[in-house]
């Protein structure tokens, strides 16, 4: 933070007044609706009211509506960006819920998912955050490689951005043939964008500038505000959920976490281009790993049987008309799971009655906590540091107001 | 003045007219497109056609200006409509009046007479080109202030203050280059850059990265965009302009992207000149005479047309890379570095002169 | 276990070839000039010198004349398929109706004379349906599927994008690939445990 405090007393001497400017829900900078008042002094921001809840779509209310499975598509829409995370925590939920687990090549696949839309979704910080810099060409690159990403994804998944991938005790379909082929030349290329994005932007003294020094927080006040994700990590404290609570198969991966010092844009930055480069790692490890098998789980009363028995068998038949048209029924309590989603801690609380529909179905989503601290953070910069540090805080309009 | 020379000035003005709004402004909005599409692994917008014919792109210029044409051309309540409209003309004159005493080209004896490629050969050409550069920063404060609003008013500020600290600072920085020339008519400049080793790069190559900067911050481009980073103020200064009085700015920025290169040409580039071959020799290539002189002013303007052309290249490509500035950072560049080390290099100049170190071209 | 942990390292001021802008602003110029540079190449040898698509280093598709091919797995618009009798091999058991997440299939079912059933109206509100693929999951019959149709489904007018039974079916020949798909990976046996 800088010490460019306004005057009050020059104020009111000279008879000047401050500037109020609405940098509102439809702006340029302001990714996914939110809206800044801005009370500024000459360029200095004296004031500043962060005002979310324009993308506010009602995704409680309309998991109230839905089966347990027919939530999957919602949540994708939660961090756009990163649907698979979205879809991994609430299945992981509903597993904890039920009592089950996934087999062991699910468990895998999902990891790769779920590190593929880790990549995507910082791909599309930074690369906003060059964008809204000025730097238009390393913005291009980032999304070059997050389209040749986007393809496998597509490959997998069946879409590019709202991915519903995952099911309730496993997924909607296995790898394709050949993936790994395919993963490592995207890989090579996408590495090869990552060096051009660094050489371009890393040690240019004009983003260096912009970022450095700019909107840091320390780790105390980090911890006092909630952080966690990209941002706690860029402050200091190393918590990553992967580490400390693993899940899924996170526990047998060997992956660095990158933790920065200051807190301060550049740190962010730096942290989320390593993490890239981590799970880019992972998903390699995995592919090597991953066992042969069934990617379902055997119960049939919890996931949907496959079509041949359907097609066939009676039982099947019904169990699918029951959970498709009443709903998966999930025993009745409730549970709270957090997993590492692309900007922090994304956690499902996840409340059943016994029946085949939520009662409640509450996400805690990273990047709320994370804004709200904004106003601490860049009360007294300049207007121009809003616009890095609100990139780098990466507010995704979809998660915080859901 | 007899009616040949009316003639000559009147073709003369008419070619760097013609060249600058005809050629020039359009074909720059198709390469901005264009080089900046392929530096980024795209291709640009390419499907504008005629018949059938799309020309890789350019008549997306001709698409752009009928379509700003049939814009409302509205004025914003509580504007001030007279500044509102005047403002845009104020931004684009002094751009294109600039161009008036850059030569294009040398002095050539055609039907005995003797033809100077310039439309104008003041003695303190190079005065005269920063003192119109000035005012354009009126067109800005003005459009600015008379839009009613808050965004445009942020651009104007910061637009006010960047433009005024780097004019001072583009004027110091040429200064070492004066002295090397001794002279600030840009015709005696380029007269003197016949020998390659006189060209301005060749001894004063501090100067050229210390002008290019500064001239690049006075046009408002990337990484010196700030009165209309779009990220932040939305479009700055021009936020309540649409159709023409919009493209009038846009000209107005892409005829000074020109001008600056015209003469960073003529400065430091040896203007017309060919590298390695004489006036003289030119001429006699050419057969001597009167087609030699015309065949020799031709390939003279071709050539300084290509040199212009690698220079709007090479401020395209900073464009494209760089991010932009901070406020603060664009001052601080500003009277803390570039003015301290143009001072710096005045005093090397003057040193260097004197003791001989630098051989000024006669 | 333990967290191994990647320190960013950054000094406490910026190193001398940081500070000075110049060498840092060139390098940074010469990957965009390089880029440029190779793809001018390549552009010319596709077009001028007609070395052809495999030349292409941009990433950019010449849209519509070159189409992007979609993987197998790829959930475009949903279509009813036309079974080998000719008729639908829909028996309205308004399965996918359920599942749909924005609800914009609607069916009315009947029976024919020999016992079957079949929808007599089924409509896909095309404008509504967010292509997640949860009817296809949930039909009994691979009566509805995904087909490959994602371009070209704008109109001028909304109530075009009410798709009724004959838009939507297909045959399902057609729809080979993605039966082919559904039938070895997405729903067989060998998936499930």
């Amino acid at each position: 933070m800088t010490d460019k405090k306004p005057n009050v007393d020059f104020h009111s001497e000279h008879h000047t007044e401050l500037l109020t400017i609405n940098m509102g829900p439809s702006h340029p900078a302001t990714h996914g609706t939110v809206k800044f008042l801005v009370d500024l002094d000459g360029e200095i921001i004296s004031r500043i009211d962060v005002e979310v809840g324009y993308l506010h779509r009602g995704f409680e209310k309309e998991c109230e509506a839905q089966t347990w499975t027919g939530v999957f598509p919602y949540t994708d829409r939660l961090d756009y960006t990163a649907s698979v995370l979205n879809n991994v925590g609430y299945a992981l939920a509903v597993e904890k819920l039920i009592g089950i687990e996934a087999p062991e090549r699910c468990q895998y696949i999902r990891v790769i998912m779920s590190e593929m839309a880790r990549m995507s979704g910082h791909y599309t910080c930074l690369a906003a955050g060059a964008l809204e810099l000025g730097a238009m060409t390393a913005f291009l690159y980032f999304v070059e490689a997050r389209e040749l990403l986007w393809d496998l994804i597509e490959e997998v998944c069946g879409a590019r951005l709202t991915h519903n991938y995952v099911r309730i005790g496993g997924l909607t379909a296995d790898l394709p043939a050949g993936f790994g082929d395919r993963v490592a030349t995207v890989f090579a290329k996408n590495r090869e964008l990552w060096d051009e994005f660094a050489k371009l932007l890393l040690k240019n003294r004009i983003f260096v500038d912009r970022m450095r020094d700019v909107g840091g927080i320390s780790a105390t006040d980090a911890k006092a505000w909630g952080y966690s994700g990209p941002c706690m990590r860029a402050a200091g404290v190393a918590y990553d959920i992967r580490k400390t609570n693993p899940y899924l198969v996170y526990d047998r991966l060997d992956f660095e976490i990158p933790v920065g010092t200051t807190g301060d844009n550049y740190d962010r930055f730096m942290v989320r281009m390593y993490e890239l480069q981590q799970s880019m790692s992972i998903i390699e490890q995995c592919l090597v790993k991953m066992p042969e098998g069934p990617i379902n789980h055997n119960d049939p009363q919890w996931r949907q049987s496959s079509k041949d028995d359907i097609f066939t068998d009676m039982e099947s038949m019904i169990f699918h008309f029951k959970n498709e048209i009443n709903g998966v029924p999930v025993p009745a309590g409730e549970v709270y799971f957090p997993v590492e989603g692309a900007n922090g801690e994304l956690g499902f609380y996840l409340v059943s009655d016994g029946s085949g529909h939520p009662v409640k179905c509450r996400v805690r989503p990273p990047c709320f906590q994370l804004t709200s601290s904004v106003k601490y953070l860049i009360e007294g910069s300049m207007l121009a540091d809003l616009i890095p540090t609100f990139d780098m805080i990466n507010l995704i309009g979809g998660e915080c107001d859901r | 003045m007899d009616t040949a020379a009316i003639l000559e000035t009147g073709a003369k003005l008419a070619f760097v007219i013609g060249i600058n709004l005809g050629f020039f402004a359009p074909v720059l909005a198709w390469v901005e497109r264009k080089q900046s599409a392929v530096m980024q692994d795209r291709i640009g917008a390419n499907r504008a056609d005629i018949f059938g014919f799309t020309v890789i792109g350019l008549f997306h210029s001709l698409a752009d200006a009928l379509k700003l044409i049939f814009k409302e051309d509205f004025v914003p309540r509580g504007a001030d409509v007279t500044m509102h409209r005047l403002a845009p003309m104020i931004a684009l004159i002094p751009a294109l009046m600039g161009m008036a005493v850059i030569p294009f080209g040398g002095t050539y004896e055609i039907g005995g007479h003797a033809v100077n490629l310039v439309v104008a050969d003041l003695d303190m050409g190079l005065l005269f080109v920063f003192a119109i550069a000035s005012v354009a920063t009126y067109g800005v404060v003005i459009g600015a202030w008379a839009s009613n609003n808050n965004w445009s008013m942020l651009g104007g500020l910061r637009a006010a203050a960047q433009m005024f600290s780097y004019e001072v600072t583009m004027g110091l920085t040429i200064i070492g280059l004066l002295m090397y020339y001794q002279s600030l008519s840009l015709v005696e400049i380029v007269a003197k850059q016949e020998s390659f080793w006189n060209w301005g790069i060749i001894y004063q190559w501090p100067a050229f990265i210390l002008f290019l900067a500064c001239a690049i911050a006075e046009n408002k481009r990337v990484p010196f965009d700030i009165p209309e980073a779009e990220s932040e103020i939305v479009a700055g200064y021009f936020t309540e302009y649409s159709g023409m009085k919009f493209i009038m700015f846009w000209t107005a920025e892409f005829i000074e992207v020109v001008t600056i290169s015209a003469l960073c040409v003529v400065l430091f580039f040896g203007g017309h000149h060919c590298a390695f071959i004489s006036d003289a020799g030119l001429v006699a290539l050419f057969g001597g005479g009167d087609l030699g002189n015309i065949l020799a002013m031709l390939f003279g303007v071709a050539v300084f047309l290509v040199k212009v052309c690698v220079l709007i290249f090479i401020q395209m490509i900073i464009r494209w890379t760089l991010p932009r500035f901070r406020y603060d950072q664009v001052m601080m560049l500003g009277w803390k570095m570039i003015l301290p080390l143009s001072l710096v290099w005045i005093l090397f100049v003057g040193v260097a002169i004197l003791t001989g170190l630098m051989p000024t071209p006669a | 276990m333990a967290i191994t942990i990647k320190k960013i390292e950054r000094g406490p001021k910026l190193t001398l070839w940081e500070r000075s802008f110049v060498p840092e602003i060139l390098r940074g110029m010469w990957i965009t000039s390089r880029h440029f540079f190779h793809n001018m190449k390549t552009l010319t040898q596709e077009f001028a010198l007609g070395g052809g698509r495999s030349k292409r280093s941009i990433m950019t598709l010449y849209y519509p004349e070159e189409r992007p091919v979609t993987p197998v797995a790829y959930r475009g618009r949903p279509v009813l398929v036309r079974g080998a009798n000719g008729l639908e091999k829909c028996v309205a058991c308004g399965l996918c109706e359920a599942a749909c997440p924005p609800h914009c299939i609607s069916i009315v079912g009947a029976e024919r004379d020999n016992g079957d059933r079949y929808p007599t109206t089924y409509t896909l509100d095309g404008a509504k349906c967010i292509f997640c693929g949860r009817c296809e999951e949930v039909c009994p019959k691979e009566a509805i599927v995904m087909s490959d149709d994602w371009a070209e489904l704008c109109t001028y007018d909304r109530g075009e994008m009410l798709y009724d039974k004959e838009r939507l079916l297909r045959p399902e020949a057609s729809l080979a690939r993605r039966l082919a798909f559904l039938r070895n990976n997405a729903f067989s046996k060998a998936r499930y445990q």
